[in-house]
């Protein structure tokens, strides 16, 4: 999937859109080489840390999940799919700028 | 078919038992344990194990066989044959009692055959509906669909909602419900029904794990289901740095639950 987000990223760079990951490798280390390794571009929160564990909180039951939030952070999607998950993104990101132009 | 036959076998033997008050004879009593039979099949089941283990290992250094040939087609799993086999011996042996229902759920478990595993499945709902053990089938009510098929499924779950046992009951209300506790509109009058009917079983029920499963399919879809308002997450990212999941607000946010593994 690294690819896919990458250019995700990378094509949303100027619009209204934001990757946020939620990383639950067993130590920071880990997770900076697969960041470096695969030149990851998204900022990415310890899903362990400040006491907590947000996959736990959120109740996240497989890997990847993937959650899309609204500009008002309501939930517009929720699970495994991707494609699905990033078409749901940029119909969004698409409405949002239709008046710009 | 010989583990149905089997079973039938094991059906008559246990009734004509049941109906005798002749004290067990000595040789009854010298019988392993259902405890001991239980250890038993559990050892085939890993010796089944780690010899496909060992079998793939060995195809996979590419060893050849004393005669030059290539090794014979790796299989795509261990062969669970004589564990199932095994299992409807004692599912016999202990007919009549509720310690079958432990070799019926592996007899369900380890048979490769549709037929096999709808036998065992259907011997469990006739002798033991009521039992608490059949709670154990539970976990397995999710995949009747795929392994045997959606109607059978559905009739399966019909019959244990009818259970004495409250547990028992809840499995299959679970079952029964999960989808529409996902997927209805949040406002209809389905998913109230379901949502009901799971709170008051989640009382009802002994297995605290249940009890949480059927609360969390509400939490997760009451919470983290589509519509609801993301709570904000407080967090540090890799380097250290605090931040916020609402300092993107105002944007479109692909969160992504991810690791390197």
């Amino acid at each position: 999937m690294y690819p896919h987000e990458r250019s995700l990223v990378e094509e949303m760079k100027d619009k209204p859109f934001a990757l946020i990951g939620v990383n639950s490798d067993s130590s920071v280390e880990k997770a900076k080489a697969a960041i470096a390794k695969n030149s990851l571009n998204w900022r990415s929160f310890q899903n362990k840390g400040n006491g907590g564990e947000i996959s736990k909180d959120w109740s996240i039951k497989g890997w990847p999940t993937v959650v899309v939030l609204d500009a008002n952070m309501k939930i517009q999607y929720r699970g495994h799919n991707g494609e699905e998950a990033t078409k749901i993104a940029e119909a969004l990101v698409a409405k949002m700028t239709a008046g710009d132009k | 078919m010989r583990i149905a036959l089997v079973l039938a076998g094991s059906l008559l033997l246990g009734s004509v038992a049941a109906q005798d008050p002749v004290a067990p004879k000595p040789e009854a009593q010298a019988k392993a344990s259902a405890a001991d039979c239980a250890a038993a099949v559990k050892q085939m089941q890993q010796k089944a194990y780690s010899d496909w283990r060992a079998d793939l290992k060995k195809a996979r250094e590419g060893t050849a066989t004393d005669d030059g040939k290539p090794v014979k087609a790796m299989r795509m799993s261990a062969d669970y044959g004589p564990v199932a086999e095994k299992a409807a011996v004692f599912a016999a042996q202990f007919a009549g009692t509720d310690d079958a229902v432990q070799f019926l759920m592996l007899v369900v478990q380890y048979s490769s055959g549709k037929d096999a595993q709808k036998a065992g499945i259907e011997q469990m709902l006739k002798s033991h509906i009521d039992s608490p053990e059949l709670a154990k089938m539970g976990r397995m009510l999710g995949s009747l669909d795929r392994r045997i098929s959606p109607e059978f499924a559905a009739s399966t779950k019909q019959r244990m909602l009818e259970s004495k046992n409250a547990d028992v009951r809840g499995w299959a209300l679970l079952a029964t419900h999960q989808a529409t506790i996902e997927t209805a509109d949040r406002d209809g009058a389905e998913y109230g029904t379901a949502k009901t009917a799971l709170l008051a079983a989640a009382e009802a029920v002994e297995d605290a794990r249940l009890a949480k499963d059927m609360r969390s399919a509400i939490d997760l879809r009451e919470k983290y289901g589509v519509g609801c308002e993301a709570p904000d997450i407080a967090g540090v990212d890799l380097d250290g740095v605090d931040f916020k999941l609402s300092d993107y607000k105002g944007k479109v946010i692909f969160l992504d639950f991810w690791g390197d593994w």
